[in-house]
């Protein structure tokens, strides 16, 4: 029961003199501690509404899956809530339906993730539930068989759905192909066939326990006794037993390969075109938000404007810089019509080049500077969203000063910096690009954009 | 900071006691400091002072959606979700967007078959600016006939992605055609294809002088703000817009259902869907509380009976959701399954049937009652922790239930549902005659 060795406060920071600085955001105080197993943990306190947030990540996560089984961590993840401790999985599902709580696991490339919200008066039932899920899943045979069957027929059911939602995972495949982020986390129809509760057993005994875990708790309690309740939940757990895995960036590729993605029928095709880009630690991150806000990151933002505001072409279309442990993909999304798919493209494509080609005006940066901050407090107002920022901040080895000095760092990127980050986005002559449509309609008018993969939207796989 | 109300938490943590909820009306942190005021134009203006972000939620509710439509103009109020933002006599178009995003705002905006919302975003800094924004955008819109195609090709690719390219999109459109006959719930928010394509300049503009009136619309202005300074920019910007007639009421009202219908949409995919419709009450109805708890005891959570029974136990689908449509007029309550690729829409349609029929027979127990009632709860106070949050409850009470100060009764309400007006609910609602069954069939493969 003894509580840690480290225990710190911190108090909230004075970041600047600069008055314009009071309207941002910083973290309230909040209160970290080491377990003796190793487990941090994060404690803050917040009383708006008698709610409390918990967010639990264990370092690992998909990169750990085995070849050829990817979609191991995810499929333990669902496991977690089918039956864990002395609960099954339906008495475990009313439980936490019946104290009108919220409890979601699931598995990123780099940590599986337990988030939970429930009405503070049930904290303890709270703690208890994730404990168990973390700690006691159960891996009943025939809740794995239903679970596995449930995750491969929901890939098939979410082919029929909005072909955005899936796009990005098709991109990640193509562009990282024999890379670790090429391997999709929620797996795919076959690689999901492949695992066992065997090998899910391997996965969780040696790369689950307690030395990995990052546990924040935000919300209505007081910290001296949710301390307690964690160290007592936590405290014990056993440490694991294998490396983590080691990930190298992927270098930027050269040149263009396209991937076209066969949806007979559709009458819309949807694009992503991207290349390697930028990683969570990246110093220039305040410079590079500022670029990626004006080239695809808003409602006026230059590809929208293109795509949307002027031509009509599309319902939206934006960039982003997906930012994982190494460089993860800097692209570019949106769709049109079928018969406009090359025009849409193309216009995609030329403002890209115009990214590279003009200079960012001072009336530019200042409108996205204060687009940033504008945008910036509402993204920590909440107690999921404080518990989920804690835990990043964490994951990535990140201090508090990545939020409490981010409004600083904003301001103050400088012309050369923004200039420069404009380099977090690849060029023109450099993309891999995916395209979802009927194959039929568009298949020669896309060749002149590189040598072409096809591939059915039904096919097992997200890649060829 | 907010302060910190420790007594009103221990209230509302045994709020499931029903002595003490019939006092959570007032137990929400704040809500004594909701102040309203309504312009001589009709406008009504609700401001909730929040410090905790030093940002500011503005929703302005026009009480306009597809509703409000006939055929030819199908999709117009959608439309004109989106030309509010494209020009005024005084902004040229995008400009709007432009200086809300320059000045740290942004906006959304989206329309239902009785609303439409205008949201915005932004760091208290921008008040007097939104304010100026809102009141040019609600007094002079401007109709540049370029702007008007090329949002005309927006809107229907907008259409394309959810409805044309969603299987899920295209059933929902077709059960609404089928469940009413008479009353304009049957038209899709959205808009047929024929009438995005030809709807006219002066459609529009009549329907802006009609619908985006002051006397239409109910402003919330929630957050880092005071009501004095709200209310004084208010009146500065849109305190010399007229009002206008009151619009037409609609008063038709759907014959009652006498036979199941069906509907069955035929394309080319991997999951057959099912879902029952079945025609339900108003959001201000006496029953809505009991009915929103009737769709989240089947349908709410891994552990509602649906999710047990169809998913967990029978293995027949992999999703099973609801939703109940809660407008000025009566709606309906929707059940829907996703089955796996192959699955056998028969056996599913049995299986739902099945349930229906037993709970309207056999009604439910004292814990699915509780589970529900403290689902609600938590999802209210979830509600309460965001400036939009409040932005959105305050605005759904006001608008749709004639009052906002009733958002605050809300827990205490679920706690007078009885078991017994659950069952007489379900009695009510799942009968055969007063169904549309919707159905998904993938069409058969081409060979390769």
């Amino acid at each position: 029961m003894r509580l840690s060795l480290h225990v710190l406060f911190f108090a909230t920071a004075l970041v600047s003199s600069n008055p314009a600085l009071s309207a941002g955001k910083t973290m309230p105080e909040f209160e970290r501690a080491v377990l003796p197993n190793g487990a941090e943990v994060f404690l803050m306190e917040k009383h708006d509404v008698p709610l409390i947030a918990i967010n639990a990540l264990v370092r690992g996560g998909s990169l750990s899956d085995p070849e050829g089984q990817e979609g191991t961590a995810s499929l333990l993840s669902d496991m977690m809530q089918k039956g864990a401790g002395k609960r099954d999985a339906k008495t475990f599902a009313e439980t936490v339906d019946g104290a009108g709580g919220r409890l979601t696991t699931a598995s990123g490339f780099s940590a599986l993730e337990l988030s939970a919200e429930f009405l503070s008066r049930d904290a303890d039932l709270m703690i208890e539930l994730a404990a168990d899920a973390l700690q006691r899943p159960r891996l009943d045979a025939a809740e794995f068989e239903k679970a596995r069957t449930f995750a491969i027929q929901s890939l098939a059911a979410g082919k029929d759905g909005d072909p955005r939602g899936l796009i990005s995972e098709y991109g990640y495949a193509f562009l990282y192909k024999n890379h670790p982020y090429g391997r999709p986390s929620i797996g795919d129809e076959t690689s999901l066939k492949n695992i066992t509760l065997a090998s899910l057993g391997d996965y969780y005994r040696s790369r689950v326990g307690g030395d990995r875990l990052i546990i924040s708790v935000v919300g209505d309690f007081k910290t001296s006794e949710m301390k307690a309740k964690i160290e007592k939940a936590f405290g014990n757990w056993g440490k694991a037993t294998s490396e983590l895995p080691v990930i190298t960036a992927k270098q930027k590729e050269t040149g263009r390969r396209v991937l076209l993605v066969d949806k007979p029928g559709a009458t819309q095709t949807y694009f992503w075109l991207g290349n390697v880009g930028v990683n969570r630690t990246d110093p220039e991150l305040p410079a590079q938000e500022l670029v990626d806000t004006l080239f695809g990151g808003r409602f006026t933002s230059m590809l929208n404007t293109e795509l949307r505001i002027k031509s009509g072409l599309s319902y939206g279309a934006r960039s982003s810089l997906d930012r994982l442990a190494q460089a993860g993909p800097a692209n570019i999304s949106s769709f049109t019509r079928t018969d406009a798919t090359v025009q849409a493209i193309d216009l995609a494509i030329a403002t890209l080049d115009r990214l590279h080609k003009e200079p960012i005006t001072a009336e530019m940066q200042e409108s996205a500077k204060n687009y940033v901050l504008g945008q910036f407090p509402p993204t920590l107002e909440t107690g999921p969203q404080m518990a989920d920022k804690l835990g990043e901040l964490a994951l990535y080895r990140l201090g508090r000063d990545d939020v409490d000095e981010y409004a600083a760092r904003i301001r103050a990127a400088s012309s050369e910096q923004i200039a420069k980050a404009v380099n977090a986005y690849p060029q023109s002559a450099d993309l891999v690009i995916v395209l979802i449509g009927d194959a039929s309609k568009i298949r020669d008018s896309i060749k002149k954009y590189g040598p072409v993969t096809e591939m059915k939207m039904s096919d097992p796989r997200f890649s060829p | 900071m907010k302060p910190r109300f420790f007594s009103l938490l221990i209230s509302a943590a045994l709020a499931s006691s029903p002595a003490l909820a019939a006092n959570s009306d007032t137990t929400v942190p704040g809500a004594d400091k909701i102040s309203t005021k309504t312009l001589a134009n009709g406008l009504k203006v609700v401001v909730w002072s929040d410090h905790d972000i030093p940002n500011v939620a503005l929703y302005n509710w026009y009480k306009v959606g597809s509703r409000n439509e006939y055929a030819g103009i199908t999709g117009i109020s959608h439309y004109f979700e989106h030309m509010m933002f494209n020009g005024t006599s005084t902004r040229k178009p995008g400009e709007f967007d432009r200086v809300m995003e320059a000045n740290g705002g942004a906006n959304n905006a989206y329309t239902s078959s009785d609303v439409t919302v205008y949201q915005d975003w932004f760091p208290r800094s921008a008040l007097e600016l939104i304010f100026d924004l809102e009141g040019d955008r609600m007094a002079n819109l401007d109709f540049d006939p370029k702007v008007v195609e090329s949002e005309r090709g927006v809107v229907y690719s907008e259409r394309r992605s959810s409805v044309d390219n969603s299987n899920f999109g295209s059933l929902v459109e077709q059960i609404d055609a089928t469940a009413f006959t008479a009353h304009p719930y049957q038209i899709p928010t959205i808009g047929w294809p024929s009438d995005i394509e030809g709807w006219k300049i002066e459609d529009l503009k009549r329907f802006y002088k009609t619908y985006y009136a002051p006397n239409n619309a109910v402003m919330f202005v929630i957050g880092d703000v005071e009501p004095n300074e709200v209310f004084a920019l208010a009146e500065k910007y849109i305190g010399k817009t007229p009002a206008q007639p009151t619009p037409t009421p609609i008063t038709t009202k759907e014959p009652e259902q006498q036979g199941e219908r069906r509907v069955n949409l035929v394309r080319e995919g991997e999951a057959p869907l099912l879902a029952f419709a079945h025609h339900s009450v108003s959001a201000s109805d006496a029953d809505a509380p009991a009915t929103e708890l009737l769709l989240a005891i089947l349908a709410n959570g891994n552990s509602s009976r649906l999710h047990q029974q169809l998913v967990e136990q029978q293995q027949i689908v992999v999703d099973v959701d609801q939703s109940l449509q809660q407008g000025f007029d009566p709606g309906l309550a929707y059940l829907y399954a996703t089955l796996p690729p192959g699955g056998d829409l028969a056996v599913v349609e049995k299986a739902l049937d099945a349930e229906l029929v037993k709970i309207a027979n056999e009604g439910i127990t004292e814990a699915e009652l509780n589970k529900a009632r403290t689902q609600k709860l938590a999802s209210f106070w979830r509600g309460m922790a965001t400036i939009s949050g409040k932005a959105s409850a305050l605005g759904t009470y006001e608008v749709f239930k004639g009052d906002y100060k009733k958002l605050f009764q809300a827990p205490a309400n679920y706690e007078k549902v009885t078991a017994a007006d659950i069952k007489r609910v379900a009695a009510k609602l799942f009968r055969r005659d007063n169904r549309t069954v919707g159905t998904f069939v993938p069409a058969a493969k081409k060979g390769n």
